[in-house]
């Protein structure tokens, strides 16, 4: 087969597009999964969701350009960052939104409570770091050639790792005892009531597992993009129109849709600039909403 | 072993429960018998920690346990069976089965309970990995008297295993019940019906408007002429 210079040219850059929405794509099915998660236990919505992205992201940042942390790498990084983010959302939990719990229409209580901790947070972030970007080395740096193609091996670890990220929260989920009593409450609170399991408990819980999710998300993602304190709400905006494009409350949804739209923003991206990847996000939402309201594998009503 | 006293029972405005007063000893079978929407269930309700506002006393083994979170009343050995089942949906029967066994006291009986359970509900076994929304009624039903049993606990609160079941289920599911009750678990089992419970009742209650209207063994409440009216209209 004999192709031209430019089908050549093409081609690669086709590849290049698809690793790069693979990537990005796999790291919004992270944070799709954290959200909905949330929403499907508690039926509430966070909106300081993409402040927590931030937060992992700044964590490391600190850790490694302000304490020069070097052992283990990476590795060494979300040992630490990890528990770390699993307190702070297990501890907000309880100081901040267990306490509206007890009071009537609660879910919505908590949206307004979790926006004011976005304002606080993006705020605090601005007066700790400043508004410049930061931005974390790349896990692994290089690129790996097989044949003529091109890939940089950030993107397969970011790839890689979020996929392993998934996998083990689908572990956690499936097998062991929090994550069944999670699913449990999920799908029959009073059921899971009857039987023993503490609701307050795993509340606190899943919302801490969301929040160690997009964490990790804005761990992986901060050596690609820039964070800088106001990200939060790009992000943000991001998670939730995979979440509902994917159906709210499903966790396969969430998963198709965010490779969907992580695709579709590289291509987008790649044809017409990169600021348009967000119009073309908000264009698939709007389509999902007029369409198919309950979105790609949501129950409906 | 249960010793209800004087309680009162609230859901929002309305007034449900009005000084009941019911005990229940151990090794027995207590039937509460009324009409629908009286207060029965919320009388089991209550014992389990699953009513907001209850006033009175309820004691359990000589501990007052009114006001106590639901997982430490199941902790402590009680069980709530509700009439509407309340199994999770998306989960396989063994799932259910488990995390039935959630609390602290029953996680070390988990394996010889699973057992035990399978062996008073065959069928179980074959459907160990369907999932429970795909059951029938009957099954679910057993379902979730199994998934009861799975708590470890010493006594039972049943609501209307019978609802919804045609005669024949009904028969297998009281006598299992009656079976249960002979393995050395107390029941307390709410029911609309006399005629069918009488038989394996040790004792009768009735709840009217949230009073209790009546105490007694089962012949006394056969022969009763004002329960005559109210269950079977004579």
């Amino acid at each position: 087969m004999n192709l031209n210079e430019d089908t050549i040219l093409w081609l690669y850059e086709i590849t290049d597009v698809i690793i790069a929405g693979l990537s990005t794509g796999s790291v919004y099915a992270l944070m799709a999964v954290g959200m909905t998660l949330v929403y499907g236990v508690t039926k509430a919505f966070n909106f300081a969701y993409g402040d927590f992205f931030n937060m992992g992201g700044y964590f490391a940042w600190i850790l490694i350009f302000g304490l020069g942390f070097q052992f283990g790498g990476y590795l060494g990084v979300l040992v630490i960052v990890m528990p770390l983010m699993f307190a702070v959302g297990y501890g907000l939990e309880k100081l901040l939104i267990a306490p509206l719990r007890k009071r009537a229409d609660w879910e919505n209580k908590v949206m307004m409570l979790t926006l004011g901790l976005a304002l606080f947070l993006t705020s605090l972030y601005t007066v700790v770091f400043g508004a410049r970007m930061k931005s974390l080395p790349p896990i692994l740096d290089g690129i790996l050639e097989v044949g003529q193609l091109v890939f940089s091996y950030q993107d397969i670890m970011i790839f890689v790792m979020s996929l392993g990220g998934i996998m083990l929260f689908g572990w956690l989920l499936n097998t062991t005892r929090l994550g069944m009593a999670v699913r449990a409450v999920a799908q029959n609170p009073i059921g899971a009531k009857i039987v023993g399991i503490p609701r307050e408990r795993i509340f606190a819980a899943t919302f801490a597992i969301s929040t160690v999710m997009v964490g990790f998300g804005g761990i992986l993602l901060s050596q690609k993009w820039f964070i800088n304190p106001n990200s939060g709400g790009t992000i943000m905006v991001k998670a939730w129109v995979v979440t509902a494009f994917g159906g709210m409350g499903s966790i396969r949804g969430g998963l198709y849709a965010a490779f969907i739209i992580g695709m579709l923003e590289a291509f987008v991206g790649w044809m017409f600039g990169m600021s348009y990847g967000i119009i073309a996000l908000f264009v698939l939402l709007l389509a999902t909403l007029a369409f198919r309201p309950q979105g790609l594998m949501g129950k409906g009503e | 072993m249960l010793q209800v006293s004087n309680l009162n029972a609230y859901y929002g405005e309305s007034h449900v429960l009005r000084d009941v007063s019911v005990a229940v000893n151990q090794g027995e079978v207590v039937v509460m018998l009324g009409p629908n929407g009286h207060g029965k269930s919320t009388l089991l309700k209550s014992i389990c920690g699953l009513v907001d506002r209850t006033e009175g006393n309820i004691t359990y083994n000589d501990r007052d346990i009114n006001g106590l979170a639901t997982e430490k009343i199941v902790n402590l050995g009680l069980i709530y069976i509700a009439e509407n089942r309340e199994l999770f949906p998306y989960m396989t029967v063994l799932e259910n089965l488990k995390l039935g066994a959630y609390s602290k006291n029953a996680r070390a009986h988990e394996k010889e309970n699973l057992e035990r359970v399978f062996k008073l509900f065959p069928r179980l076994v074959d459907r160990k990995k369907q999932f429970a929304s795909t059951m029938s009624g009957g099954e679910a039903r057993m379902l979730a008297v199994a998934r009861g049993l799975m708590s470890n606990a010493d006594f039972l609160c049943i609501d209307e295993p019978s609802l919804g079941l045609q005669p024949s289920l009904r028969l297998e599911i009281f006598s299992t019940i009656k079976r249960i009750n002979a393995q050395g678990k107390t029941v307390l089992l709410v029911e609309q019906n006399i005629p069918q419970i009488a038989e394996m009742a040790d004792r009768i209650y009735v709840m009217e408007e949230g009073r209790i209207s009546f105490e007694g063994n089962p012949d006394e409440a056969l022969n009763n002429e004002h329960l005559k009216e109210v269950f079977l209209g004579m």
